[in-house]
């Protein structure tokens, strides 16, 4: 079925896109964290441009605009542009959750001697990125759905799909209908296990603890 | 033990701390006392270097920090003093025996057993080896700050500061902290404290300090300061608090 291909490569352009988004996304929170004032200009140059503009121009330039100097296949242009697209809205919610973090957890670990990147690690981390969740959950769930604006760079995504068979159908009630369904059953069970990570990380229920 | 000369730090446009000279001999049991806004937790938090002070020299069990050089190595200083805050500051998301362990494991680089062993005589020491296993939210207040004090401990400091560790806590809670505190001063712990449990102060001090307006006006045997204050404005904070 071609629905089901396609939301197979709905699903691979969104992951891949978001394995880099976070990676990026981790990159820009430290520097805009950073005392630095060179490496906050970079990260707030980075995240203004990005979110000041359309995520289908973003495409569009990067496939088209760029075709002289960079040859992508579509795929990967596509990937690319929503990965540098969501890390920019990934970088602003890991700097939010980092600095929600009590300062008194970052003195507390310097006094006892740990080094600045240490006491990220271990100390200011793990409460961060647990803080994170739901934001960053809803910021996957957009990029899922964002990623149907590559089919107008002809990746054969769930969208694109949707397009021509309505094309060939004309049936647009159903397909889309369908192509909805589509989406709407990859979110619900992306959302399910966000829901059980989130619960799974709570530190504020605390796990199996006999109390005598 | 501690030598402070020429300590200054603001704030901005306010200075907090202006030419302070202390010193603290080993063994010694310190107790900094004056009205919110004296300086006295800067100063506390300037010998561990949370505040990093402008002007002056600190030095630490010999080892000489100029605060003008960026080149010291703080985080070897900072373990050799141990730091109690008001507000525990416990890690949320670690046990209690992760949290006393953390840090001999990841920076002085001990074996897990053995400092595992280690933080089980000091949590028996504060009287809580039965919540090792405990997370800080399902203890009490009093509880989350002796275990705070053992962690601290487990990093075998030279000198423990506390900066009003008894403020944050239920009146009932305060007597099982400040006996904590008084077995470490028994032990011989050079200890520097910010508190205003005078009754603890006389107990166990061996010298007040007195600040304001960043600025040590007045220092001397607790018998001696409580009993006979001359400077006017330690008879008024005084008689403010007792």
């Amino acid at each position: 079925m071609a629905f089901l291909k396609a939301a197979g490569l709905t699903i691979s352009i969104t992951a891949i896109s978001l394995l880099f988004a976070t990676l990026i996304g981790t990159i820009f929170a430290g520097f805009k964290i950073s005392s630095s004032k060179l490496l906050n200009r970079i990260a707030d140059l980075y995240i203004g441009v990005i979110r000041g503009t359309p995520l289908i121009v973003q495409i569009m330039f990067l496939y088209y605009g760029l075709a002289n100097f960079l040859t992508l296949d579509s795929f990967t242009a596509g990937a690319l542009a929503l990965g540098v697209h969501t890390g920019a809205y990934i970088a602003e919610i890991f700097r939010g959750s980092v600095q929600s973090v009590d300062r008194g957890q970052m003195e507390a670990a310097r006094s006892l001697g740990m080094p600045y990147f240490l006491a990220m690690r271990r100390i200011i981390f793990p409460q961060a990125f647990k803080r994170s969740i739901p934001a960053l959950a809803n910021q996957f769930i957009i990029s899922l759905k964002d990623s149907s604006l590559v089919a107008y760079i002809a990746v054969t995504d769930l969208y694109s799909v949707a397009l021509s068979v309505q094309g060939e159908n004309y049936m647009p009630f159903e397909t889309f209908f369908v192509v909805g369904i589509y989406y709407l059953i990859i979110v619900l069970i992306f959302t399910w296990f966000a829901n059980r990570i989130e619960g799974k990380l709570d530190v504020s229920k605390p796990k199996e603890v006999a109390i005598p | 033990m501690i030598t402070v000369k020429g300590l200054s730090k603001s704030f901005g446009q306010l200075e907090v701390l202006k030419q302070v000279d202390l010193t603290v001999a080993e063994k010694e049991v310190v107790v900094l006392i004056g009205a919110s806004g004296s300086g006295k937790s800067t100063l506390l938090r300037c010998l561990n270097f949370l505040e990093v002070s402008e002007k002056g020299e600190i030095t630490i069990d010999s080892e000489r920090v100029e605060l003008t050089k960026k080149k010291t190595d703080l985080n070897a200083v900072r373990q050799k003093v141990g730091m109690v805050f008001q507000h525990f500051n416990l890690f949320p998301h670690k046990t209690v025996l992760e949290n006393i362990i953390e840090a001999p494991v990841f920076v002085k680089k001990e074996k897990k057993e053995v400092a595992s062993a280690k933080a089980m005589d000091l949590l028996a020491k504060v009287g809580l080896a039965d919540k090792a296993n405990y997370y800080p939210e399902q203890l009490s207040g009093g509880q989350k700050q002796r275990v705070a004090i053992a962690r601290a401990l487990a990093m075998e400091p030279k000198v423990m500061l506390f900066d009003e560790p008894t403020s944050a806590l239920d009146p009932e809670l305060v007597g099982e902290v400040l006996q904590v505190m008084k077995d470490l001063a028994r032990d011989g712990m050079t200890m520097v404290i910010v508190t205003h449990e005078m009754g603890f102060a006389r107990e166990v001090a061996d010298r007040v300090i007195m600040l304001a307006d960043g600025n040590i006006i007045e220092e001397g045997h607790p018998g001696e300061i409580f009993a006979r204050p001359k400077h006017e404005r330690t008879q008024r904070f005084l008689n403010q608090i007792l």
